[in-house]
């Protein structure tokens, strides 16, 4: 096996496919952020509004991936953007959704209705009240959502080399189809060490982003 | 001043609907503190919880300085009232010092002017500020934590309180004392204060009137002494419990009770022959010694007997003193665990005001009862 001598002479494909692994992973993870966290938070208010978003998501996150690839083949080719990274984006985009959404509609509705009270007697504002105090409790388990998205995401965008969206997929599915196994090993490595790296990173900004008062144990 | 005017809550419609208020009408005076008592699902808390907003109210109306609140935009309005509530909801992510100042904070007021008061209110809560200001509320113990919850409700001033049994979840011992600093703190901000209850002692200690609810309705509404010496009915009574003689002992001062112009006193410098000649004659087992105005002890006939010098050579110290405003509960039990027949009732001073003994104890209670039965 000569995985070292692979990615030592293919250094700068292996890097460009990385970053345009990343770029797909975090470019979809922003946008199921934005919005994602405030419809979790816009459901709190409404149960049955809720219970349909969360079964929609639900849905969702069943359809395999390959398929719903497949899917947005027909939906999106009208508008000529049937291949390559719109259709990956946008699947993804559906599929970080579901953590996003439930985490941050659980941690909201979680957030001890004492303290909601306490704040509303004292005259917060709606806004304020979720500013200063809802979400700065609700945000370690909205960002474990957000971790769960990404970790998720980097692995299912593996697949999106089969429409043409780049990124590390390409080595495997290359790979497999010239049963190149160096190729294949060091996409998946890569898929793998890019998973752990964003992994550790968000459970760093986790503990950066939680209050010291909800850390001591009471 | 807060007015309920014939103020109606009424939760769901239709055949399922449950009425928690039927139509209650009262005023409470500025610098007023009413307790609402009664046991739970009575409404006092829905109607509490309609002063501010926090319940929409169904019918009537709840004037706040001559305004319907109905009018008033309900985040202005409550940010007008403090608010304290049983699980006392210190937000866990915000230090004491955040927390304290979230609404000065909100009302935008400088930095110097919030870290000012939050050091203040602090200061009146018993808690030091350079300790306390910059933990989190989960490193504070209960009575601690509840103690920044009425900081908080201080913060900006406002001129009436609200509480919904701030104290209910603090241990018994921690309640009575801060229940006892809450009313000195009570007697100098004179804030009109509206307190939820489901304890008598509680609603005695704190109140100057106290509304009894029952299913929606205002059973009583009147001061301590009324409602224990007068319950209006079998109701009142029984939620104000058989040992309701006891409760009034807390009420009642031993200064109320005290005898006056006891007779049997003996300025210091009377010569014990004298003095034992006097106690003889007028058959006094105890005479109280008084020096300057203040007494110094006691003397017996026995410890007179022989003596040649002032009475105050043989004077016996005395072990207790009651202070003229020690409630009769105390004094009494004071009295039961000792064989002092009376004690000396003294002002701050340590001067001698009179003396209190069983008798009179019980001829207050019983003149208590009496005013009111006629």
């Amino acid at each position: 096996m000569n995985i070292y001598r692979f990615i030592e002479q293919n250094m700068d494909q292996v890097l460009t496919l990385g970053l345009e692994h990343l770029y797909l992973v975090f470019l979809s993870l922003f946008i199921a952020m934005v919005t994602g966290i405030p419809t979790g938070i816009a459901i709190t208010k409404n149960d049955r509004l809720a219970k349909k978003v969360l079964d929609v998501a639900n849905v969702l996150m069943t359809v395999p991936s390959i398929a719903l690839f497949g899917v947005m083949l027909p939906v999106l080719a009208p508008f000529g953007v049937g291949l390559g990274k719109v259709p990956a984006v946008v699947a993804l985009v559906l599929y970080s959704e579901l953590p996003i959404i439930r985490n941050t509609y659980i941690a909201i509705k979680n957030v001890d209705s004492s303290l909601v009270d306490a704040g509303k007697g004292m005259g917060l504002s709606r806004w304020q009240l979720l500013r200063e105090v809802e979400i700065p409790i609700a945000i370690p388990v909205i960002l474990a959502g957000l971790r769960t998205a990404a970790v998720m995401t980097i692995g299912i965008a593996a697949i999106a080399a089969y429409i043409g969206a780049g990124g590390l997929g390409v080595f495997i599915q290359q790979g497999i189809s010239r049963s190149y196994e160096e190729m294949i090993i060091t996409g998946a490595l890569g898929v793998s060490i890019l998973a752990i790296l964003v992994d550790t990173g968000m459970a760093l900004i986790e503990r950066c982003l939680t209050s010291k008062g909800l850390k001591i144990e009471a | 001043m807060i007015e309920y005017r014939n103020v109606r809550k009424v939760y769901g419609n239709g055949k399922e609907s449950v009425t928690a208020v039927r139509d209650i009408s009262l005023q409470i005076k500025p610098g007023e503190v009413v307790v609402f008592l009664g046991p739970s699902g009575c409404g006092k808390t829905t109607m509490l919880r309609m002063t501010n907003k926090l319940e929409e109210i169904s019918g009537g109306d709840i004037l706040v300085d001559g305004k319907s609140i109905r009018e008033l935009n309900p985040v202005q309005l409550r940010r007008s009232m403090g608010y304290v509530i049983q699980q006392i909801g210190l937000f866990p992510n915000k230090t004491i010092y955040e927390n304290i100042a979230m609404i000065p904070r909100v009302l935008k007021w400088d930095k110097a002017k919030i870290d000012e008061r939050v050091a203040h209110l602090l200061k009146l809560v018993k808690l030091d500020p350079e300790t306390y200001s910059s933990r989190y509320p989960a490193e504070l113990s209960g009575g601690q934590q509840q103690r920044v919850g009425v900081a908080r409700a201080l913060a900006a001033d406002p001129d009436i309180l609200l509480m919904d049994e701030p104290f209910g979840a603090i241990d018994p011992i921690n309640r009575d004392q801060i229940q006892d600093e809450f009313m000195r703190l009570q007697a100098r901000l004179k804030k009109t204060i509206v307190f939820v209850s489901h304890d008598i002692h509680e609603a005695i200690k704190m109140a100057d009137r106290i509304a009894i609810f029952k299913d929606g309705k205002i059973v009583q509404f009147d001061t301590p002494e009324m409602i224990l010496t007068q319950p209006k009915n079998k109701f009142v009574s029984d939620f104000v419990g058989a040992d309701r003689a006891l409760k009034v002992l807390g009420l009642i001062r031993a200064r109320d009770a005290m005898n006056t112009s006891p007779k049997n006193v003996l300025p210091a410098e009377m010569k014990s022959p004298e003095a034992l000649e006097f106690m003889v004659e007028n058959n006094k087992k105890t005479c109280i010694v008084l020096d300057k105005g203040k007494p110094v002890g006691y003397v017996t006939p026995k410890l007179l007997k022989f003596e040649e010098g002032p009475v105050t050579d043989v004077t016996e110290p005395f072990q207790i003193f009651v202070e003229d405003d020690e409630p009769l509960r105390e004094v009494l039990s004071s009295m039961l665990m000792d064989s002092m027949a009376f004690y000396c009732v003294v002002d701050d001073n340590g001067d001698f005001k009179g003396t209190i003994t069983y008798l009179n104890i019980q001829n207050k209670i019983l003149e208590f009862y009496d005013d009111d039965n006629n």
